[in-house]
């Protein structure tokens, strides 16, 4: 059996695909971590301002955070939501003055009645003669302790960690800044499974499609450092891993956010200083967020095509259930092979060959070995008026060269029917989990109420798929999806 | 990168440090300090504003005195107080009613190690105040209340002397001021109880024609005193003398006048008197903050005074803070007056903010004026209307910072102007001098900031020895200041006082000859420095300053287009050379210049397959030569880190290359435009590791 794994960290040139970008109005720079607030999500940017999505894929301009200044983030602590932002842009000939302040505010909701921030009061502050500029703050709330930690700082000088308290969003009292690395801008702080890490943007920012800006990472077992790159180098003396940088017709991603949706599938909010493909404007990412030997790694942006789609259970590919057909070859006998004889290459086999000898109509799925043949390949293809999710858009799956749709059914089990009809059990909701592989989910259950957000593509057996609760900690509900 | 948008700080005042008054977060009266364990306690009572009826109900008096609990404050120099929360409340008296809000000014005294806590509150039943005892092993609680209150002691604001014989007295104020031996216990009154009518008062409780209820009070009154409205005794012993001091009131009250209280004492050889009425130790509050109420106690040889006023409302005179100001006596132990301050007592360091509209003096047309009337918490700033306005402020250590500190100034001004930070007084020597422009223009950027605050810093001109004073002036247009603060600055460089070094223990070269920075008025940003500008103007014998000599003596003078510029050795402090700081501590131009800096290293013999490893902001250039021998092939750099680039250590390498045996010339050259620039290198093997074996000579 050969087993098939996609190729999940390469770099696709796939300019002559279409890129699933952001739809909408997703203009921001430094978008705080996306938060969601009844419903519905937000993320603030840089001068004040901020993009609100109802469904994650969609975003429009209206959010409200007053203050002005660079780079806030945003964080639920208890029922509230807590903003931080700095009150002022970092600045050049002399002007390093920096604050940093904080605000209260029910709802994120600007048209809600309990709308109302609290007054921004101060918690920390650079006087332009320190090595530091105080602007481009993060909160972290440690799961271990619920204590709550800031960092802030920029390019000019360090980076600086401070407490607060969750209760008031007031410094911890007599609490003293502390440097955690040199030369960073728009920091983040994030824990994970015994590990801190220090997210930091290097290069250059600002300059539309020639920007060099991109997001680095060192990490820590303790929140207060030292953060070491993945050769050992201290963040203090610059080090850094890459987690993400330009490539897929986007340059300059900045200001990392990381947001968890569901055990094993997180996703990294960033903006992009230009993305060709928006007359290279800065909008907003959202990348799957992955993790590789302890560290993050931004997965790719997913791009319709034409995929194979095999089961991390058995490495099987997902098929219609119908006759192989068989390729016909002119065998030798290879004790007779003449080396001299110039080699003719044997053709794929194409849809028209097959598509004859299939049903007309619904057609059950089933997973079998790959072998690279018509029924084993599916155009992934989001629908545009089907919405998304945070992150991504509905998709249909249909066999290559055809309408013929995947498809849930009430009773919980897969299968095809002969054309896309836009309902929702034929939408899916693809998502790549911190390891690379992938859940697909359909959009709902035929004859439930309610957007399906439990079940996904599960493999019964190694030739069953069938659709079951998601786990991570199962290989059943994982996939790989490799190009074709 | 290094964004070229011109940003600045707006200040918000905050309340910090302390002076007078010396509780900012909360309202604090009658504070009664004492020393326990060298350190002075001070037990005030807790005013809050009244809690706000339940519907239907009357609740409590929304324009009286209101108090439900009681904290403790404690200090070691009288300035930084910590507050150690809440000790009793109104809930924990048996006695006392639950909802009275009535624990009005208490005392606490420490005898055989344990602590007493005398207090006044309602009672559950019956009418007036009595006072109990609460008892600790800490200063600070947790106190526990005895189930009844003192007998025979009906009042308010109790106080206890422990004379030096161990006897203790207590006093009070009701029907009177009041004086009585306690037991041993300091729980009991010690003697008879006498019978005593109420007097009948105007509109009071019992029916006409009768005579209200006899009940029985403990001690005696105190004889001596002056008519007039008197509460509040504290009694202290300083030598032979008994000190009985209170709040009195002493002007008129016919024809419905209402005159405040002043803080009085009488003197006498005995605890229990009678006293000889002295005259006034404070006089009455100015704005008619009708109470004061106080007290008095020697801490470090040092006499102060403890008394309150209504500082953070301005408008109810029930709601007070307390202040501190010291108090000397005369020869025959009289008391001399005290005016109030604000500035308070105790010495400032220059490193933390000094709150200048706590005064000591000022020029009568400075105002000092809330920061926020709607969060009078938020403290007060002083504006100086003229030119010849100024404010002092006394007691500032400046042995907490150093000549290479700043000012940093919280002020607001609606012109430009300048703002002088002086030693003394208006005429002293300049402290530091701070441009306030408000209103500027960059290209078509146009910023105004006037009636702002705005935090700002400069430079020190001069720095007073040890503790002075400090006077800021202003210029002409009206300045407001919340704040000032000296901040000392890391010491970047050592002077050099060795002929050599060593590489550090990761085998960063610190000790460098760095030449003065070169004006590059081009560089306006780090893009600029693509590989053909760094050969172009750094590998470009036509373009580097000349001369450029192998070792360049300290102080050494070389000229480069019109700049005349000299070497300096340095030896930095840190592992990385932080030339902006390099140039901002000679006050020369920190942005859009080249750095150039030598250093030479000998070694015992050839070190091959080395590689010299650096990082710098911005870009940079290299080279390693023998001091000896130099031929065009090692005239070349052996590393260029073009672009906008970061400081990294071990950002980039050199081919491998051998340090010659001898004297070894390492030489960079760095361009900045608008980064805080600086380096790092060292020399690694071949698995990255520092190569350290060889002597810094410069």
């Amino acid at each position: 059996m050969k087993t098939i794994r996609a190729i999940l960290f390469a770099a696709l040139n796939c300019s002559l695909l279409t890129a699933t970008a952001q739809t909408g109005a997703p203009y921001i720079h430094d978008p705080s971590t996306i938060v969601e607030c009844d419903g519905k999500y937000y993320t603030f940017g840089t001068g004040g301002g901020g993009l609100i999505s109802d469904d994650g894929w969609t975003w429009r301009s209206g959010g409200v955070r007053p203050g002005g200044g660079a780079a806030p983030d945003a964080m639920k602590i208890g029922k509230r939501y807590l903003v931080i932002y700095g009150a002022t842009g970092g600045g050049l000939f002399g002007n390093h003055n920096g604050r940093i302040l904080t605000m209260w505010n029910k709802t994120l909701d600007p048209e809600s009645p309990h709308f109302k921030y609290t007054e921004a009061i101060e918690v920390a502050s650079s006087d332009g003669m320190e090595d530091c500029d105080a602007i481009d703050p993060s909160l972290l709330l440690d799961p271990n302790t619920g204590r709550l930690w800031a960092s802030y700082g920029t390019y000019w000088g360090s980076i600086r960690l401070i407490e607060l308290d969750p209760k008031t969003g007031e410094r911890v009292k007599g609490n003293v800044e502390q440097d955690i690395a040199i030369d960073c801008e728009a920091t983040d702080l994030i824990y994970r499974d015994g590990w801190y890490y220090l997210l930091g943007t290097h290069g250059t920012c600002c300059d539309g499609v020639n920007s060099t800006y991109n997001i680095i990472v060192g990490r820590s077992r303790s929140v207060t450092g030292p953060y070491l790159d993945n050769v050992g180098r201290d963040m203090l003396k610059g080090g850094g891993r890459m987690v993400l940088a330009a490539g897929d017709r986007v340059t300059g991603p900045g200001h990392f956010g990381r947001t968890v949706i569901d055990e094993g599938v997180e996703i990294m909010s960033c903006h992009y200083e230009a993305d060709f493909d928006m007359g290279g404007r800065s909008v907003l990412g959202i990348r799957p967020l992955l993790w590789k030997n302890g560290w993050p790694v931004a997965g790719d942006r997913f791009h319709e095509g034409t995929y194979a789609i095999t089961s991390e259970r058995r490495g099987y590919s997902l098929e219609l259930a119908v006759n192989f057909t068989r390729i016909e070859q002119q065998r030798q006998n290879f004790r007779r092979i003449d080396p001299n004889e110039p080699i003719v290459p044997v053709p794929n086999q194409k849809l028209e060959d097959v598509i004859g000898t299939w049903p007309s109509g619904e057609i059950a799925v089933h997973c079998s070995d790959y072998m690279f043949r018509p029924h084993q390949h599916w155009t992934i293809t989001p629908v545009a008026e089907a919405g998304g999710f945070l992150g991504g858009p509905y998709c249909k799956i249909t066999i290559a060269g055809t309408e013929r749709a995947l498809a849930a059914t009430k009773d919980l089990e897969l299968n095809t029917v002969p054309q896309f009809t836009g309902s929702d059990e034929q939408l899916w909701r693809i998502e790549q989990l911190i390891d690379g592989t992938y859940r697909i989910m359909p959009k709902r259950i035929p004859g439930k109420k309610e957007i399906n957000t439990r079940y996904v593509i599960y493999s019964a057996g190694d030739s069953t798929p069938t659709l079951a609760e998601y786990d991570f900690n199962s290989d059943n509900s994982k996939w790989n999806l490799k190009r074709q | 990168m290094k964004t070229l948008n011109l940003m600045i700080l707006l200040g918000f005042p905050l309340a910090i440090t302390a002076q007078n008054p010396i509780i900012h977060n909360q309202f604090a009266a009658d504070p009664t300090a004492r020393v326990f364990n060298d350190k002075v306690y001070v037990y005030p009572s807790h005013d809050i504003i009244p809690p706000k009826p339940e519907p239907g109900q009357n609740g409590v008096r929304q324009d009286w005195f209101c108090m439900a609990d009681y904290h403790v404050f404690s200090s070691e120099n009288l300035t930084d107080w910590t507050d150690h929360g809440v000790i009793l409340s109104q809930e924990d008296v048996q006695w006392g009613n639950p909802a009275g809000y009535s624990m009005w000014a208490p005392d606490c005294v420490e005898k055989n190690g344990k602590y007493y806590f005398y207090f006044p509150d309602g009672q559950k039943i019956g009418r007036g105040f009595g006072i109990g005892v609460a008892t600790a092993d800490s200063p600070v609680g947790p106190f526990t209340a005895e189930p009844e209150p003192i007998k025979g002691v009906s009042g308010i604001d109790p106080c206890v002397l422990l004379d030096n014989d161990g006897q203790a007295y207590i006093y009070w104020s009701g029907m009177g001021i009041r004086g009585a031996k306690l037991k041993d216990n300091m729980k009991e009154v010690d003697g008879e109880l006498q019978a005593m009518q109420m007097p009948q008062r105007p509109g009071g409780n019992a029916p006409q024609g009768q005579t209200p209820p006899a009940f029985m009070v403990a001690g005696q009154q105190m004889e001596g005193l002056p008519d007039g409205f008197k509460e509040g005794p504290f009694v202290f012993r300083r030598g032979d003398w008994y000190y009985l001091t209170f709040p009195w009131v002493r002007g008129d009250t016919s024809n419905g006048a209402n005159p405040t209280e002043t803080l009085a004492y009488a003197m006498s050889k005995n605890p229990l008197g009678p006293w000889d009425f002295k005259g006034i130790i404070m006089a009455e509050h100015s704005n008619r903050c009708w109470t004061n109420h106080h007290s008095i106690l020697e801490y470090k040889g040092q006499w102060y005074i403890f008394y309150h006023h209504n500082d953070y409302s301005p408008r109810d005179d029930k709601r007070r803070s307390p202040h501190i100001d010291k108090i000397a006596f005369n020869a025959d132990g009289t008391i001399i007056e005290v005016k109030p301050t604000l500035r308070g007592v105790g010495v400032t360091p220059a490193n933390s903010r000094i709150e200048i509209d706590r005064f000591s003096t000022k020029s009568d047309d400075v105002s000092i004026l809330f920061n926020d009337t709607l969060n009078t918490f938020r403290g007060w700033h002083a504006t100086l209307p003229s030119k010849t306005s100024w404010v002092r402020y006394n007691d500032v250590d400046f042995s907490s910072v150093n000549a290479n500190g700043y000012l940093t100034v919280c002020v607001k001004a609606n012109a430009n102007t300048t703002l002088k930070v002086r030693e003394r007084d208006a005429k002293g020597k300049v402290i530091a001098q701070v441009p306030i422009n408000v209103v500027s223009q960059m290209g078509n950027f146009r910023r105004d900031m006037s009636g702002r605050w705005l935090t700002l810093t400069a430079p020190l001109l001069y720095l007073p020895k040890g503790i002075s004073d400090i006077c800021i002036t202003g210029e002409g247009d009206s300045i407001s200041v919340d704040w000032l603060q000296i901040k000392k600055r890391p010491e970047y460089f050592s002077s050099i006082s060795s002929p050599t070094a060593s590489p550090d223990e990761q085998g960063f070269i610190r000790r460098w000859m760095i030449l003065e920075p070169i004006d590059n008025p081009e560089a306006n940003s780090n893009l600029l420095f693509s590989f053909t500008y760094m050969q172009d103007n750094l590998a470009n014998p036509a373009k580097l300053p000349k001369p450029l000599p192998n070792m360049p003596r300290d102080g050494q003078k070389v000229k480069h287009d019109k700049q005349s510029l000299t070497w300096h050795a340095t030896e930095s402090n840190t592992y990385n050379v932080r030339l902006f700081r390099f140039a901002d501590l000679l006050q020369k131009a920190t942005y859009r210049v080249c750095f150039w800096a030598v250093t030479t290293i000998e070694c015992e013999e050839d070190i091959p397959n080395v590689r010299l490893a650096a990082g710098s902001n911005g870009a940079s250039m290299w080279w390693v030569e023998p001091a000896e021998g130099k031929t065009a092939e090692n005239d070349k750099p052996v590393l260029m880190l073009e672009s906008d680039r970061r400081m990294v250590a071990d950002d980039g390498m050199s081919n491998r290359l051998t340090l010659k045996k001898g004297r070894n010339i390492v030489r960079c050259a760095v361009v900045n435009g608008p980064g805080l620039s600086d380096f790092c290198v060292r020399f690694v093997d071949e698995k990255g590791k520092p190569v350290t074996k060889y002597t810094i000579k410069n």
